[in-house]
């Protein structure tokens, strides 16, 4: 078995709304082996994004640690790329420069960066439009330069929240399909957010299905299932069941 | 543009030279108090083209446009400068927002002609006294739409720089904010320009310089040449309408990516 690269100690969380104190994790613990896919499950609204935001270091965990190699996470940090439920390209730069912009910051030689940047707008099939600016671009195209954004960083951990939700049921099984490869190509640990089910049993390693809010940690499911899956067979809709009575128990 | 467009923009200019040369001959007829388009426009060449008619008296339209543009690009770059600092520093803090606005606020409604009299005391009548009026005019628009465009960027921008590595402050202004805050900036730059222009005028006129399209607008009244008057009006005119085009076009071509999502 790999090693443990991210423990998730105790996270409790509040938020202050309307002058009332509103819990939103409640004591979640588990850890994250290296390169790894795993998923984080949950119902709308019980603070998933909110894990992932304290994970990679944008939001303060009231009670808890995370530690990243036994380091305490206290911000953002190169190790970590996400790539947000809403993409939040930068509308000034094209694709490319949207690619290159983490190399940019770690200052890598011209040269050597455009070469890494064409190779992962490759990876994910954006040959051909890597001088076309974001709003020219269909909302899984976008989706596919955040994933390269956030790759090409070579981050330790990539972390990613909802990113297929936008998408049309066809369009999102394709994107998923091309996920595994481009994990199994990198093979980063990726820690996938997601409220659909299918997507998590389909994607992840394991599972770790949260509660409605305040989110416990209901369940760690090992998916033990052969890649590539079908999403037809036995194993996989039985699977599936599991889950969405551990969630509705 | 279009034939068409083209077309009416030549028809319309036609009319009101029509209207104003009929409007000289009916009721005026007299060169000591205005002058007719087609006067105008001889006296125009001729000044341009600096016939010793105008030059001998000190009438020479391509070195009073040098003045008059030397003034305002004295002017308008350190209302750039200073108004772009300021407002990058006060739109990312709060504190110093909070520290500039009063004085921003009691200054900024003070029309820049009102400074005339205390710049001519504290720079003379100087170069550097125009540039100041100038830059009194372009600062407030640059520095307040800076700041709204700095204070109005989106968090998801900046949190994405942070998640790809930029925690550091000079990083994030420089790839983040800065880019992301350009078309404000841009529009502030526009209507600063267009305040700078009508300040420089306003110097002139007053006499702060004495030199520059103002100041010999004012000086050809004294000599009752009319047709002087207004070929200096209409260098003006001009050089402010290719101001604005040159800022338009700037702004087009380094935000092109505004494209598709800005409602024009
Ligand atoms: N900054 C905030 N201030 C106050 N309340 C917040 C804040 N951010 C989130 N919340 C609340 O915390 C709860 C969890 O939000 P979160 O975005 O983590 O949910 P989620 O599981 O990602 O939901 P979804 O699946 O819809 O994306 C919600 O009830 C939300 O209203
Ligand atoms: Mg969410």
């Amino acid at each position: 078995m790999s090693e443990i690269l991210l423990q998730i100690k105790n996270i409790r969380k509040w938020f202050n709304s309307q002058e009332k104190e509103l819990m939103v994790i409640d004591g979640v613990s588990f850890d994250v082996r290296e390169g790894e896919f795993i998923s984080i499950l949950g119902p709308s609204g019980c603070g998933k994004t909110t894990l992932l935001r304290i994970i990679a270091g944008l939001e303060k965990q009231d009670e808890g640690e995370i530690l990243l190699r036994g380091k305490s996470i206290t911000g953002p940090g190169q190790d970590r790329s996400m790539v947000f439920q809403d993409y939040a390209l930068f509308p000034w730069r094209t694709v490319l420069g949207n690619v290159l912009f983490g190399l940019e910051i770690r200052k890598i030689p011209k040269v050597e960066a455009l070469e890494k940047a064409k190779k992962f707008i490759k990876l994910v099939g954006l040959e051909g439009f890597e001088n076309s600016y974001p709003h020219e671009l269909s909302g899984g195209m976008r989706q596919r330069v955040a994933i390269a954004r956030a790759l090409v960083c070579e981050p330790e951990i990539l972390l990613m929240d909802e990113p297929l939700s936008a998408l049309d049921a066809q369009t999102r099984n394709v994107m998923q399909s091309e996920l595994v490869r481009i994990w199994q190509e990198t093979r980063k640990t990726i820690i996938y957010v997601t409220h659909n089910i299918e997507e998590a049993v389909y994607l992840a390693d394991r599972i770790a299905v949260l509660s409605r809010r305040p989110a416990k940690l209901l369940d760690l499911v090992e998916v033990e299932l052969e890649r590539p899956r079908n999403r037809f067979s036995k194993e996989f809709i039985e699977l599936r069941a599991r889950i969405f009575n551990l969630i509705q128990g | 543009m279009r034939v068409k467009d083209f077309f009416i923009f030549f028809f319309s200019i036609g009319i009101f030279l029509v209207l104003w040369e009929a409007y000289y001959w009916i009721f005026i007829s007299n060169p000591f108090v205005l002058a007719p388009p087609s006067k105008v426009i001889v006296t125009f060449i001729q000044l341009t083209l600096g016939d010793p008619k105008f030059a001998d008296s000190g009438f020479q339209m391509l070195t009073d446009m040098a003045y008059s543009i030397y003034h305002y690009a004295l002017g308008f770059a350190s209302a750039i400068l200073v108004g772009f600092s300021i407002g990058l520093i006060a739109g990312w803090s709060k504190t110093v927002e909070k520290l500039i606005y009063p004085i921003v606020e009691l200054i900024r409604p003070i029309p820049p002609i009102a400074w005339i009299p205390i710049a001519i005391l504290l720079l003379k009548l100087t170069h550097t006294a125009a540039a100041f009026i100038i830059f009194i005019g372009a600062v407030f628009p640059i520095l307040l739409n800076t700041m709204y465009g700095v204070s109005s960027v989106e968090k998801k921008y900046v949190e994405a720089a942070l998640t790809l590595g930029a925690t550091k402050t000079s990083t994030m202004l420089r790839k983040v904010i800065i880019p992301a805050s350009m078309p404000a900036f841009f529009n502030g730059l526009r209507v600063g320009s267009g305040v700078a222009w009508m300040c420089v005028v306003a110097a002139e006129l007053f006499g702060v310089s004495q030199f520059g399209l103002g100041y010999k607008i004012q000086l050809a009244r004294l000599y009752h040449s009319p047709d002087v008057v207004i070929s200096y009006m209409l260098a003006i005119g001009i050089i402010g309408l290719i101001l604005d085009r040159i800022y338009r076009l700037a702004e087009d071509r380094l935000l092109s990516w505004r494209r598709g999502f800005v409602v024009e």
